[in-house]
């Protein structure tokens, strides 16, 4: 297992502790953005991406033209109006980020879909939260199988072409939450296992030298087998058509997310129309010279 | 051009209105969603659409109206927008502060008026008319439904000059509406109506208003003079009953509102809209069989078969169903008993 990647406040004094690895930093607000960027850059590590955490709707944040070549991770609570957002959809489509809104509110799975249909990439935030399983449905269907252009919807996307009926797929590493991927910072340095972990203080080691190698550290070698105590506990989830995806992500909200089963079922089905539709189009080409 | 619908509901009652059957068919809540309406944008574009109208019911009621047009144009269509101009304060500031940047090549309001006095507006409606008119005058170009025959134009020509509107006038006359006895002008009145709008040829040429007529008109009413007249305007003069291919909020197609409820399909049947205009052209084949136009001589007329002119609109022609008996086509005359029309 190669080192994780750091998910960190942009905090100078914390950055230049660590070399060589690759960072993504977390700030609130766009403007914090380009600054957090350079003091990556400057400490001599590896930007990844500045995640902008904002608690402002997506047609409040606006995104300075400095943050043009910056990769960005752009969170927020909801989609707002398309109105306000309209004149910065030219900024959106030039500048190199995705675009998270969470997916158990109805009016952020329309913004998904627009923005997507503009060209902008974005992921749907599938939380605990209730959803509306067929509406998420219908929006992973668009996102996977529909033949006009659009830029790519995550994580149907990531699932529809790394599905394989044969293997489990885990894609928290989309959302940052996936220690085999991320570890988590605060401005102390102590490290956690993923982003909420760090909000509740849920800290595994007081620094990144403290866990030495990941892959034997305890906590994240736990974390990494954590699926296996659903068969061990007989969890109804471990024996749900929809397990290799899902891997028991909403087993904390049951029974209310009832639909989430029939929603993974659902997506391997599209995941397969979408590989078959591939390799199609690879049969269908004539030899290449 | 597709016409997408964005609400059945409308806030006016116009009583030559050849939509209130479709629309209070209707549930009261019928909005587009965003969902389809990416749908019919994708479906459009791979299509090599470039252009779209908006309609109603009264499309501004759509509480996103404002977001679907500028969605709209940023997906790369020009949009029209077939307006009453009745519109709340709130939702004209809106318009006001989102919209009048947008060029006027791209956005376009149809507004349709009606004449003050031989159609009168509450006070308050007529105010509204004029508030709209002072905001988005430049981006809107002035419809008219000929409903009577004693129609004027006067009023019209007054509201382009005073609010600055697009310098085109959308004429169009009241087709039947198929199921519904509704007043409309039949095939006998067209010449009347040509000779009417004849008679306001000074004041298009002295304000530079083209007359832009809408479907249904037959080329054999038309005098030489004032073909020759409509000939001296920029663009073409068509004398067509082209489908008017109509989006409803359920994304139910049909040919146009008259036609509504006749052999009407979904949207999702069709992967093209060459595919849906094809369907639509075979429906009107099959009618035109049977009666080639609104009048007898369209039988072996000369522009029929060169497609100069349609013969009149298809809701006339299947109108002329009506007084016909027996029915040929067994499919036609099930779809017209449907809508009570077979004798």
């Amino acid at each position: 297992m190669s080192w994780p990647r750091i998910v960190c406040p942009p905090n100078r004094s914390l950055l230049r502790s660590f070399t060589e690895r690759t960072v993504a930093v977390r700030v609130a607000h766009p403007h914090q953005a380009a600054q957090a960027a350079a003091r990556v850059w400057e400490s001599g590590n590896h930007l990844f991406c500045v995640i902008i955490d904002s608690s402002f709707s997506l047609d409040k944040i606006e995104l300075g033209e400095d943050l043009k070549h910056v990769p960005l991770a752009v969170m927020a609570p909801s989609w707002g109006k398309f109105r306000h957002l309209a004149r910065r959809l030219e900024r959106l489509r030039d500048f190199n980020l995705r675009i998270y809104l969470p997916g158990d509110v109805l009016e952020n799975l329309a913004g998904l879909r627009i923005l997507s249909s503009l060209g902008i990439h974005t992921c749907a935030v599938l939380g605990n939260g209730r959803m509306d399983w067929d509406a998420l449905t219908d929006l992973m269907t668009y996102a996977v199988l529909e033949l006009a252009p659009h830029a790519s919807m995550e994580p149907f996307s990531f699932i529809a072409s790394r599905h394989d009926p044969f293997s489990y797929l885990e894609w928290g590493a989309l959302y940052f939450d996936d220690p085999k991927s991320f570890l988590h910072l605060d401005a102390k340095g102590r490290v956690a296992l993923s982003a909420a972990e760090l909000r509740n203080k849920q800290f595994i080691a007081s620094s990144l030298k403290e866990i030495g190698e990941p892959a034997e550290f305890p906590a994240i070698r736990d974390r990494l087998q954590s699926w296996r105590q659903f068969f061990v506990d007989n969890h109804p989830c471990a024996s749900c058509g929809g397990w290799k995806i899902c891997l028991g992500r909403f087993a904390v909200a049951l029974p209310e997310n009832q639909g989430c089963a029939g929603f993974f079922l659902e997506l391997m089905d599209v995941a397969r129309q979408y590989q078959a539709r591939k390799v199609q189009a690879e049969e269908l080409r004539i030899w290449q010279p | 051009m597709a016409n997408i619908l964005l609400t059945t509901q409308c806030n006016r009652s116009c009583p030559y209105c050849f939509a209130q059957r479709e629309m209070s068919g209707s549930p009261r809540d019928n909005l587009l969603s965003w969902e389809n309406l990416i749908y019919i944008a994708d479906f459009l574009k791979a299509s090599g659409e470039r252009q779209v109208s908006l309609l109603g019911g009264e499309p501004t009621l759509h509480p996103e109206c404002v977001d679907i047009i500028l969605y709209l144009l940023e997906r790369g269509f020009d949009v029209t927008v077939f307006t009453n101009g009745i519109l709340s304060a709130a939702r004209l500031e809106e318009f006001r502060r989102h919209l009048t940047d947008i060029p006027i090549e791209r956005l376009t309001f149809t507004c349709n008026l009606n004449d003050p006095v031989q159609t009168p507006a509450s006070h308050q409606e007529a105010r509204k008319i004029q508030r709209f008119l002072f905001v988005m005058g430049p981006w809107t170009m002035p419809g008219f439904n000929i409903y009577r025959l004693d129609f004027t134009l006067d009023f019209l020509f007054d509201l382009i000059n005073r609010f600055g509107m697009k310098r085109h006038l959308r004429l169009g006359v009241c087709h039947p509406v198929l199921g519904q006895r509704s007043g409309f002008i039949g095939p006998r009145d067209m010449g009347q109506v040509v000779e009417r709008l004849y008679s306001y040829r000074r004041q298009f040429d002295a304000l530079r208003v083209k007359p832009g007529l809408d479907c249904g008109f037959p080329l054999c009413q038309m005098p030489d003079e004032v073909l020759g007249w409509l000939h001296r305007f920029p663009g073409p003069v068509q004398f067509g009953c082209g489908p008017a291919v109509d989006i409803s909020p359920d994304m139910s197609v049909y040919y146009c509102f008259p036609l509504a409820r006749y052999k009407r399909k979904s949207l999702f049947e069709f992967d093209s809209l060459g595919q849906l205009e094809d369907h639509f052209q075979l429906l009107r084949h099959e009618i035109k069989a049977e009666l080639p136009g609104i009048y007898d001589e369209c039988d072996g007329c000369p522009h029929l078969e060169n497609r100069v002119c349609e013969g009149g609109g298809l809701c006339h022609v299947l109108n002329r169903f009506m007084d016909e008996a027996p029915i040929r086509i067994p499919e036609i005359e099930n779809e017209l008993a449907q809508n009570r029309l077979s004798s």
